[in-house]
């Protein structure tokens, strides 16, 4: 297919002028309804009680859906008498775009986006600082998933949660030994062909060819993302059966022999598939998506000394292992590993790669390219299933 | 003002009575004429008008008015500063346009497949049950689509499972010598969407073929027509606005929807919705989502109206035949 | 006695559309069937039936965030019915009644077709940037509340779809029916309510079903305008799709299933009383 150059980003950028969203909100209100708007519009993000000590009787807490063991949640309730309200939102971007769009007056306490969302949301102001001395449970956190790119001095975020990206297939219909990108690519045009499925998610479908290219996940180069799409869409793609977000569900039904997947979500499918023994999980090389979802504070937070108490509460070491029995992924302090040996936790391998795996991992990024990435993805959606 | 424009003197059918009609309202009085127009249709549609407006126009506006802006930077979704017509041309392009036809062949067959199921059973429902447990049966067909809609499609997911019980039990009763081989195709897709719009299409359907009356249809009894005779020439035309209502109920949200299709249909149900939700969710690129969104908006009023058009052929094509049946009977 | 008539004259025609609605009925019960099956599940993922319990209700029962959000759907169902029922209501009984070629009605039928095919995302992504002006700069407080905020948008996207009920049912009604009480020195209070109401009832109650039902399952629409404390049930639904779907969501779904039924089956009982009135009224009208 005849593409034209993504030349959007080469657009002049008068940055004298440049709106941000939600100065495009207030001057839509000033456009479209003259008079009313007169009377003082303001776009500052509404300001949040100083912290006082003092736990306040409420917490608002947004987060994906099911994704706390509502036992640690009705502990926290009654050991400090504060209710917690949770809310579930599916995507990062509706996160972002009900905070931006509130400016403040979300309501909303404890928020916890990816970490590749969290430049974003610091720039537009999202998030408030964290006070660590309210948070003596950080030191337990392993240094592995401390001080990230995104926040390098935590000081906005703290681990909640991570895992990996790889994939999982059926040995009894892939026999060979299956260690790489490039055998994923090879075994989805040939043993798992029509039975083959991807995530849904664009950043991840692309990271397979750029992977097995050898270049960085997070490319911003043209020349490299167009390579990875021919790869996508020539190879991949037509012998891709189904997208689909959680892997459990598509081992359970049957249908498929190779699949992309996060390794806590294989975890959980092999436990529940009738024939686990026939089922294997790769971290494959050359690298794969590290991924974190953070505990953080939204501006304008209501509840800021609860929110503080209960990010200590959820990440203390007492109640780690119910945690991650519960969501099916390590929340990043130190000896949980340990901890799942001795609590005969099922197959800890896929939930606790080795250090060299950890080493070789490369945490997902927003970019300027996301959006050849989308155009990747919706042109390889489009020629699959045929 | 004149009281022409009061209630009743809407139709060409009023006839006499309007004018009749017109010289009461006339001796009204001043309260009475306030009254008429109150209970006029253009002020009875006044707080619909308002609400649409002010709930629908006015927030919507603002996301048109994003389709023509662009994305300034991988931080912000939006800007709008430099007011551009090329977002429209840049969604044109890449996936839209085949998806956009993959999805019509869905959104089409979906409405062919509800009308032809919900038919015969709105009839039924609305003839052949008795009056005492019509509204049970009418409400009956709206409790499943109280179970949440992915509840469902679930469900669906689960029955039609290559390693499901249906095609467990099948395959052991001999009537499959191989796992059922349904999900993720588009077979999946059409029983998905069928299923979800169908109360869409029964329920109009149902509600026209009920107004229709049995008055009209043992008249037409009595003067010696026949049970196709009568459907064809009573039940039908009556129904024929609950037929379009229920196909545009049924057509035009089907066009927008995706996620039905991508939980049952896996790859085969990509749908145009989809792409619209990954400009403004995954990409963060409102500009170009809201330009796809305008693009399908403009497509699908376009099908509905060739829909229209062919209506509009059809009946007066029909009315023509029926003429000449009609003179050829009498003759 | 209705049933000894149908008997008395059925035909192969009739006996097919009897079993043809049937197969419908089962059509439309068959997942829920399933749901139904699999909620007593003692496994881990709904999907996957491993033994035979009671283990999902009492720990979905027991789950404050699943129950507080069925409540807030059933609230916000019931709020949009009222709602959208009403304006739907006078915009169905309008735009029947319209003047051919009519401005505002021909206006009126375009606006809420718009309203039919944009798609939810836009409707979402507009409405949490007009309710923040509206409701906290404005200072019109009540469309701070979640709830007010998921009925109102709810109310909006099935108002059409009552509207066009409405209208479908009123369609084929003689408007003389009206001239004639006109003349008998109705009032227009009363021609609306002895005459249009009773014979566009039928419409105005499945459009009302309609719309609970709509709003019940409206998940990206109410995933933007949702406000703390007010997740819907299918926010929360869609939200868990990523870890998978705890057998308690069909346990808690099957609840609901029976409550409605229960609910469904009150609303007959009064249904059936004023039903029968309103019949009368009709009967008496046409005479």
């Amino acid at each position: 297919m005849e593409r034209r150059p993504d030349v959007r980003f080469l657009a002049p950028r008068t940055a004298a002028a440049r709106l941000s969203r939600r100065a495009v909100l207030a001057g839509f209100g000033v456009v479209g309804l003259g008079a009313l708007s007169a009377c003082g519009r303001t776009t500052k993000m509404a300001a949040s009680p100083a912290v006082d000590g003092e736990l306040e009787s409420k917490l608002n807490l947004y987060t994906w859906g099911d994704y706390d063991n509502p036992e640690l949640i009705d502990a926290f309730r009654n050991q400090n008498d504060v209710l917690v309200q949770v809310d579930a939102y599916g995507s990062n971007e509706e996160l972002i775009a009900k905070l931006a769009t509130s400016r403040g007056t979300s309501g909303y306490d404890v928020v916890v986006p990816t970490g590749s969302n969290i430049p974003q949301m610091l720039e537009h102001k999202l998030l408030q600082e964290l006070d660590l001395e309210l948070i003596p449970n950080f030191t337990h956190m392993d240094p592995n998933f401390t001080h990230q790119y995104f926040d390098p001095e935590n000081r906005y975020s703290i681990c909640k949660a991570w895992g990996t990206t790889g994939y999982v297939y059926n040995t009894t219909k892939i026999s060979r030994e299956m260690t790489s990108w490039q055998d994923f690519i090879d075994a989805a045009q040939d043993e798992a062909a029509g039975t083959t499925s991807l995530l849904e998610d664009p950043w991840e479908v692309s990271a397979i060819a750029l992977a097995s290219l050898g270049y960085s996940l997070n490319t911003e180069d043209e020349e490299e993302l167009e390579e990875a799409r021919s790869i996508i869409l020539e190879q991949v793609a037509p012998n891709t059966k189904a997208y689909i977000g959680n892997v459990a569900t598509g081992m359970i039904q049957g249908s498929f022999t190779l699949l992309q997947a996060f390794n806590g979500d294989a975890r959980q499918g092999m436990s529940e598939v009738a024939d686990p023994e026939n089922w294997k999980f790769v971290f494959p090389t050359p690298t794969a998506n590290l991924w974190m979802d953070n505990w953080t504070i939204a501006t304008g937070a209501p509840h800021p000394d609860a929110a503080h108490a209960f990010i200590n509460h959820m990440i203390s070491p007492d109640t780690a292992i119910e945690q991650l029995d519960y969501i099916g992924y390590p929340i990043g302090i130190k000896g949980l590993q340990e901890q799942a040996q001795q609590a005969d936790l099922s197959l800890p391998e896929l939930i606790f790669p080795t250090q060299e795996v950890l080493d070789r991992l490369e945490a997902s990024k927003k970019t300027p390219a996301d959006q050849i990435r989308t155009d990747i993805f919706a042109d390889a959606q489009a020629r699959s299933g045929a | 003002m004149r009281t022409q424009t009061t209630p009743g003197d809407s139709p060409a059918t009023t006839g006499n009575a309007s004018a009749e009609r017109g010289s009461k309202a006339d001796r009204g009085s001043r309260s009475d004429r306030f009254a008429t127009r109150v209970f006029g249709p253009a002020a009875m549609s006044f707080p619909t008008w308002a609400y649409i407006l002010f709930f629908f126009i006015a927030p919507v506006a603002l996301v048109v008015f994003y389709s023509f802006g662009y994305k300034p930077d991988e931080f912000t979704a939006v800007a709008t500063d430099q007011l551009t017509l090329e977002r429209y041309p840049e969604a044109m392009s890449g996936a839209f346009v085949s998806t956009f036809f993959a999805t019509l062949r869905i959104s089409v067959l979906g409405t062919i497949l509800c009308l032809l199921i919900a038919l015969p059973f709105a009839y039924w429902l609305a003839i052949k049950v008795s009056p005492a447990r019509r509204s049970l049966a009418l409400a009956l067909v709206m409790v499943p689509f109280w179970t949440n809609f992915l509840v469902r499609t679930l469900g669906w997911q689960i029955m039609l499972s290559p390693d499901g019980f249906l095609s467990n039990w099948m395959q052991g009763l001999g009537l499959l010598d191989a796992p059922l081989d349904i999900l993720y195709t588009r077979t999946a897709v059409q029983i998905g969407v069928v299923y979800n719009y169908l109360p869409l299409m029964i329920l109009p359907l149902f509600v026209a073929i009920d107004a229709s009356g049995h008055k009209l249809r043992e008249a037409s009894y009595d003067l010696g027509a026949g049970k196709v005779t009568t459907f064809l020439k009573v039940t039908l035309p009556m129904a024929l606005p609950g037929v379009v209502s229920g196909c545009l109920l049924v057509f035009i949200p089907l066009n927008g929807d995706y996620v039905t299709a991508t939980v049952l249909g896996g790859a085969s149900g990509s749908m145009i919705g989809q792409l619209i939700a990954n400009q403004f969710n995954t990409a963060q690129n409102w500009a170009l989502g809201a330009a796809m969104a305008m693009i399908l908006i403009l497509a699908t009023l376009a099908v509905v109206g060739i829909g229209f058009a062919l209506l509009w052929l059809g009946q007066r094509i029909a009315g023509r035949l029926n003429s000449v049946q009609l003179t050829d009977g009498r003759v | 006695m209705a049933k000894k008539n149908t008997f008395a004259r059925r035909t192969p025609t009739d006996i097919g559309l009897h079993v043809w609605g049937i197969i419908v009925f089962i059509y439309l019960f068959l997942p829920i069937a399933v749901i139904i099956a699999y909620s007593f599940n003692n496994g881990k993922v709904l999907a996957n039936f491993q033994d035979f319990g009671l283990d999902a209700y009492i720990s979905g029962i027991n789950n404050d965030v699943i129950i507080s959000s069925v409540v807030t759907s059933l609230q916000a169902a019931v709020g949009t019915a009222v709602v959208a029922t009403i304006f739907g209501t006078l915009g169905g009984v309008a735009l029947a009644r319209a003047r051919k070629g009519a401005w505002w009605a021909l206006g009126l039928t375009v606006l809420l077709g718009l309203t039919l095919v944009t798609p939810e995302i836009v409707d979402g992504i507009s409405f949490l940037p007009w309710f923040v002006t509206v409701g906290v700069d404005w200072g019109v407080t009540p469309l701070n509340n979640g709830l007010v905020r998921l009925i109102v948008s709810h109310a909006m996207f099935s108002m059409a779809i009552v509207t066009f009920i409405v209208r479908a049912r009123l369609a084929g009604i003689d408007t003389r029916l009206e001239d004639a009480a006109a003349d008998l020195g109705a009032t227009p209070w009363n021609r609306f309510k002895d005459i249009i109401l009773p014979i566009a009832a039928p419409g105005i109650f499945a459009g009302a079903l309609m719309s609970f039902t709509v709003s019940l399952d409206n998940t990206i629409l109410s995933s933007f305008v949702q406000q703390p404390g007010y997740t819907p049930w299918p926010v929360y639904i869609f939200a868990a799709v990523r870890v998978a779907l705890r057998p308690e969501v069909a346990a808690i779904s099957t609840l609901m299933f029976l409550l409605t039924l229960l609910a469904l089956a009150f609303v007959a009982f009064v249904l059936r009383r004023t039903g029968g009135s309103s019949t009368e009224i009709i009967k008496t009208m046409a005479r």
